[in-house]
């Protein structure tokens, strides 16, 4: 194969992902934006709090959980940040959710990505919810997450500035 | 609060400086992963992870999306998923195993941030990441 094949090849497969990748995220971006402005989670969060009582965490939880589980990681743990400040969130609580939502975090954007390259989207979702439910809810069983115990990692106030 | 104009006007911003960021990542990724394919480079890639990747129903070439993903990110491992042809089960399993598992460098920074034991964290995602890609590798 010639190089001017293989750069032809490369140059037209990577605009076509792009533009795959430009097709979901932009849509996405402006659907996040609404979502944030109608004050959507509040509303979702209501609806969804007897979840946290399987999962061991207070009502505090649910807010972060939704905007890592919608936004992403990094949004999530920005709420974290805040909860704890707020004096709302303890340690355990802090790695419980972190647990959560570093099993299955962006659930829109990566299932939809991932889909369009042609995975099986529902699948993805489910084995992303089920881990996160199941490693939560056993992580809240075990003794080191039972309780705010003096082994846990303090969560640093120098997290306050943002 | 309520949509506005404003709401758009965010939302396609960042949807713009998403895709650039996207791009600068997807495009090298893509063009070094179809360099690679036309060299023995890829083989040797290959033929090294193809007794681990069997595991979980891959063939070895596709420790390459699987190491960009975790080292990169996961647009790095669309670029080098797409570069690559794989069959739908193939690409399910991976795209499993990978949402379980990415970003390792920017997303346990993020954790530890706020507190969370970081070696916790690797050793989670990458546990569900293989479980996942066994049982997957099992039941599709």
């Amino acid at each position: 194969m010639s190089i001017i094949a293989i750069l032809k090849e490369a140059l037209l497969g990577s605009l076509s992902s792009m533009w795959t990748v430009v097709k979901i995220v932009v849509p996405l971006m402006i659907a996040i934006e609404i979502i944030k402005d109608l004050n959507m989670l509040e509303k979702i969060a209501n609806f969804l709090k007897p979840l946290t009582r399987f999962l061991g965490t207070s009502k505090y939880s649910i807010i972060p959980l939704l905007s890592g589980l919608f936004f992403g990681l990094l949004y999530g743990a920005g709420i974290i940040i805040d909860s704890v400040n707020e004096g709302n969130m303890k340690k355990r609580e802090v790695n419980l959710v972190i647990i959560f939502l570093a099993s299955c975090h962006a659930i829109f954007e990566d299932t939809l990505l991932f889909t369009e390259i042609g995975a099986n989207g529902w699948l993805i979702l489910f084995s992303r919810l089920f881990a996160a439910f199941l490693v939560t809810f056993l992580a809240s069983k075990t003794k080191y997450f039972k309780d705010d115990n003096v082994n846990m990692i303090e969560v640093k106030n120098e997290t306050g500035a943002k | 609060m309520s949509i506005t104009e404003n709401t758009f006007k965010r939302g396609i911003n960042k949807g713009a400086k998403t895709i650039v960021y996207i791009g600068k990542v997807l495009i090298p990724v893509y063009f070094l992963v179809t360099f690679l394919k036309y060299t023995p480079i890829m083989r040797y890639i290959a033929d090294f992870f193809k007794p681990i990747m069997h595991i979980v129903g891959l063939p070895g070439e596709a420790a390459v999306p699987f190491v960009m993903g975790n080292m990169i990110n996961l647009y790095a491992a669309i670029g080098a998923l797409s570069a690559l042809e794989l069959t739908a089960k193939e690409i399910t399993i991976i795209s499993v195993m990978l949402c379980f598992s990415h970003s390792l460098f920017l997303e346990t920074a993020i954790c530890k941030k706020v507190g969370v034991s970081a070696w916790m964290i690797i050793v989670l995602r990458q546990t569900l990441a293989i479980l996942s890609g066994i049982i997957l590798n099992i039941i599709i």
